[in-house]
């Protein structure tokens, strides 16, 4: 096979292709993907080109018509690249007031919006990310962890791109959101499926799981967050009215995309295309409080280890630091270049905060000075909201995205080296999860791909005979698995 | 979490406006749990609704009470819950199943069972014997710390109930102060004994390390009691009418009393945790008085704030509530929204949060401080200041570098070493781990709603007692709520 980055260059961008051979699935006739232009397919995860069918505000317009061509820029790849944006729109708008007193910024140096978004920056990091050894990585001299994740499993099943994947708190069932409006879960040791969730008139755009595994919420473009319990397979009941399913939780004016759960799980919060923030009430499905978060459409959330704050964060560039009991916000973190922010989550001890830029910059920040402690860079990202996490190995941390190119690349959180980079999928890779061992990844080729953390290995990274004689203990599932739907299949890896 | 970044501190620390009310059923009794996130109320139908503060919903509600509840307590770990009502008997819950962990049943009713700081098996536990006016003459009491608990009963001597055998093993508590004259006469003798017997322990509560019981009785008289030996070791007469309410505060060295001559007390509580312990050495001694000379009020029910620094009553026959500071013994403010007499009230274990159950309606009222929107938070570039500041412009502030150069800059500069894995050693989070309690969807719309419902259109009537719950407490005898009502209204609180 190819290297996935001559893929994304050369060849027409892999979706279509995958998209002709498939069927086209019996829900994708529902209204908000008729919406989107004929040769739609909208991958969920991305930013760019939305609202096809939507009226927009004139600013909102703007700033789509900027993604959209951002959009077909990254098809093919020139330099002359998309971050005009919101240069034009919230950025300026926000901080354009600040006079020429105050502001120490935290970098010290010179603030200049226009000069940042200039096209060297952005070529610079391209060229790193498409440097040609993308393997080959470093056994450093110093006491790195080192994840060594080899694809285990590829589960088949979604007919449209996966936008999100993740795996339970418990650590045994991965549940897979996707364009088809299907949610599915799986075991995430044999990779067998274990229910379609079937309810969303549209695209599935997240998904997150009760900190106790047993319930699931999705937020689709059909404005809707439904509730589903894991264990039935089915939306939420109410034993009050016996029987009856729970109403999904409506209020938002536009698509959902991003959820999390507090660690209590008493409280959900949502963030949409409409620019606000809504914290629910899990157990009275009720909407508690709206935080009228940005201007731009809601891209990442997160709860803390304790749950008192929220982080959320928007393509206007802005991420907002909340406080869950009183709904003020604390804090707002905005990096001088102003790049969108995609996705954003906490670190596992709650003090910083991860923001995914869309100028192919990861960031740490340190949210009670404001300022960026850590930028990890070596991955593609410039116009997907993709997704990451902090993962833990032996009591060291590091950090994982996926990429544009396909691949999923692990960095050291200390020393930002680029610890292990692992080929995830054809086309874009929208999200990665990790628990511990286990890791898992969503492609726009429509699979949802499990990996495995293997010790001692001899070899390094991107051989496959290994993981090939691992996977070949669980071969034998394949024929015996629950299988409900006829085109959900799990197939061993092969060769990565 | 929040703390790191919110100014709160700053605000006043005792409540000044009411910020929420919330509703379910006619509440008679609060407690807060020892972290503060739950709140559990004791209704007059029996039932025990427990409420998620982050929410304001109804967390849990558990049945099996069939008369008005009359004191909860909260174990340490916040896993149970021990309730007592009017109906003789005793029930700790297990909130991780909603179920009944232990019943005790006692020979009267019960008034206060109050477990053990440690121990949830042990309680302290009163009872009434009769239904009359004298409503707190009583009591026996359980004390149930992990599984030992103080009752009071009416018209009985407190109890001291260990539960953590199948069979609970109940002793008495002596209510009859001690006499420090040995060898008296028999005259003397005889009168004292006529005296100790009209002794009743009318209130009673733990020390902070669950070593002793302190005790109020009916003749004004406070016991300090060796829980091991159940032998008196203390008494003195601190005030001249019936020792109503006793509260500690959570370091254990404060003991605030009310009683009914109408002065609210506090005293300082000697160490009794020394090994030495020479009972006749043991002073307590009284640092306020509070009350309102002008209108000679009586006091409802008092409490202290979380670190003690601040002490509310509820007043008798009034609307308001009386919040004083101990540093100076000064009243700070009268907080007098609802134009409703007041009962039980409870202040948050760590906010400026105080909460008060209405006697006419059984609505929960919530006071607390509202924190202003920073400004500053919601765009990083303003400096809030107090007066116009001279801005002096660095030297290099305008000039222009390479993009390269600053991006280059930017990295060289995050060599700070990050940790994201250790959380803040300060905070105890073992409680969090060790108990989560479960998220119910079944409750549904529970009865927290107002307490008017639609007759038809546009005509509204006042739900009448029991109403609402006719639907749960299904068929438990259709009387009951009304009878339940009238014996609460007659007591708790107004007959003093």
């Amino acid at each position: 096979m190819s290297s996935p980055d001559e893929l994304a260059r050369d060849t027409p961008p892999p979706y279509k292709r995958r998209r002709t051979g498939d069927t086209p699935s019996p829900r994708s006739s529902s209204p908000d993907i008729l919406a989107g232009d004929p040769d739609d397919f909208r991958p969920p995860r991305r930013v760019s080109q939305r609202g096809g069918g939507l009226s927009q505000s004139p600013t909102k317009a703007h700033y789509l018509n900027g993604f959209s061509r951002s959009h077909s820029l990254s098809r093919a790849p020139s330099e002359s690249v998309p971050r005009s944006r919101s240069a034009s729109s919230s950025g300026s708008r926000t901080r354009s007031q600040s006079p020429a007193h105050s502001t120490p910024s935290p970098a010290g140096t010179p603030r200049s919006r226009q000069r940042s978004r200039s096209p060297t920056s952005t070529s610079q990091s391209r060229s790193n990310s498409f440097s040609p050894e993308p393997q080959q990585q470093l056994t450093p001299p110093r006491e790195l962890p080192k994840p060594n994740y080899k694809a285990r499993l590829v589960l088949h099943g979604h007919t449209k791109a996966v936008s999100q994947v993740r795996i339970s708190p418990n650590g045994r069932f991965i549940a897979s959101a996707s364009a088809d409006a299907t949610v599915k879960i799986w075991d995430a040791a044999t990779g067998a499926h274990m229910d379609t969730l079937v309810g969303h008139m549209a695209g599935v755009s997240c998904v997150a799981w009760t900190p106790d595994s047993n319930t699931l919420a999705s937020g689709s473009d059909d404005k809707a967050i439904r509730l589903w319990d894991r264990v039935t397979g089915r939306p939420k009941t109410t034993a009050r009215k016996a029987g009856q399913e729970m109403a999904p939780l409506r209020g938002h004016h536009n698509y959902i995309h991003c959820l999390a759960f507090s660690p209590k799980g008493n409280i959900l919060a949502s963030g949409s295309y409409d620019e606000a923030v809504f914290l629910w009430d899990v157990r009275a499905g009720r909407l508690m409080r709206s935080l009228p978060a940005h201007s731009d459409p809601v891209s990442g959330i997160d709860f803390c280890r304790d749950g008192t704050l929220v982080v959320s964060c928007s393509t206007d560039g802005l991420i907002r630091v909340w406080d869950t009991s009183t709904g003020q916000c604390l804090r707002t973190l905005v990096h001088e270049d102003n790049p969108a922010v995609t996705n954003v989550c906490f670190s596992p001890n709650g003090r910083f905060v991860l923001a995914f830029n869309l100028d192919n910059c990861i960031r740490l920040w340190d949210y009670v000075s404001g300022s960026v402690k850590k930028t990890y860079q070596g991955h593609c990202n410039k116009s997907f909201a993709i997704g990451g996490c902090f993962g833990v190995l032996d009591g060291e941390a590091f950090i994982a995205s996926a990429s544009e190119d396909g691949d999923v690349l692990l960095w050291d959180v200390k020393s930002k080296e680029v610890l292990q980079r692992v080929h995830g999928h054809e086309g874009v890779c929208f999200w990665v999860d990790v628990h511990g061992e286990t890791m898992v990844t969503a492609g726009q080729d429509g699979s949802v791909k499990v990996y495995r953390h293997v010790r001692h290995s001899g070899e390094v990274n991107g051989d496959g005979t290994r993981s090939e004689s691992k996977a070949a203990g669980q071969g034998m599932l394949q024929g015996e698995l629950p299988i409900r739907q006829d085109d959900v299949k799990v197939e061993d890896v092969v060769s990565v | 979490m929040n703390l790191l970044l919110s100014d709160d501190y700053l605000l006043q620390d005792y409540p000044e406006s009411m910020t929420s009310t919330i509703r379910s059923g006619h509440a008679t009794m609060l407690r807060f749990n020892r972290t503060g996130d739950y709140l559990a109320s004791g209704r007059v139908d029996g039932t025990v609704v427990v409420w998620d503060l982050e929410t304001m919903g109804v967390a849990l509600k558990m049945r099996g009470h069939n008369k008005s509840i009359t004191f909860l307590s909260w174990s340490r770990c916040g896993r149970y819950l021990l309730s007592t009502c009017q109906g003789w008997k005793a029930i700790l819950w297990d909130l991780e199943t909603g179920h009944r962990h232990r019943e005790v049943r006692f020979r009267a009713p019960a008034y206060m069972a109050e477990l053990h700081p440690w121990n949830q098996y042990v309680a302290l536990a009163f009872s009434q014997s009769s239904s009359t006016t004298r409503r707190f003459d009583q009591f026996t009491y359980i004390a149930l710390p992990s599984n030992l608990f103080v009752a009071s009963l009416f018209e009985e001597q407190p109890l001291l109930v260990d539960i953590s055998e199948p069979v609970d093993v109940k002793r008495v508590l002596p209510s009859a102060p001690k006499r420090s004259n040995a060898d008296s006469d028999l005259a003397l003798k005889e009168k004292q004994a006529k005296e100790d017997a009209k002794q009743m322990t009318t209130s009673a509560i733990w020390t902070a390390t669950g070593d002793h019981i302190i005790a109020g009785t009916s003749k004004g008289k406070l016991n300090i009691i060796d829980a091991k030996t159940l032998e008196i070791i203390y008494s003195e007469k601190i005030c001249t009418g019936v020792i109503t309410t006793m509260r500690i505060t959570s370091s254990g060295r404060d003991l605030l009393v009310n009683s009914q001559d109408r002065i609210i007390r506090t005293f300082r509580i000697p160490n009794l945790a020394v090994d030495d312990l020479d009972p006749d050495t043991i002073q307590l001694p009284l640092e306020h008085k509070f009350q309102d000379v002008v209108n000679k009020l009586s006091w409802n029910h008092v409490t202290f704030s979380a670190t003690g620094e601040y002490v509310a009553a509820s007043t008798y026959n009034n609307h308001e509530l009386y919040v004083w500071e101990r540093n100076h013994g000064s009243l700070v403010c009268m907080l007098k929204d609802p134009k409703e007499e007041q009962g039980v009230i409870e202040w948050h274990p760590s906010r400026p949060l105080l909460a008060a159950c209405g006697l006419e309606t059984g609505r929960i009222y919530i006071w607390s401080v509202i924190s202003p929107q920073k400004w500053s938070a919601l765009a990083p570039d303003f400096a809030e200041v107090e007066e116009n500041v001279e801005y002096m412009e660095r030297e290099d502030e305008f000039d222009i570098y390479a993009q390269e150069e600053i991006h280059r800059r930017r990295l060289d500069a995050e060599d700070e070493d990050v940790d994201v894995l250790t959380a803040d050693p300060t905070k105890e989070e073992e409680d969090l781990a060790n108990f989560r309690m479960p998220i119910l969807f079944n409750l549904g719309e529970s009865d927290s709603e107002d307490e008017f419902v639609a007759v038809s259109t546009g005509t509204m009537r006042r739900r009448s007692p029991g109403e609402s719950q006719a639907d749960l407490s299904a068929g438990a005898e259709p009387a009951a709520p009304v009878r339940k009502k009238a014996g609460a209204r007659g007591g708790k609180g107004k007959k003093k």
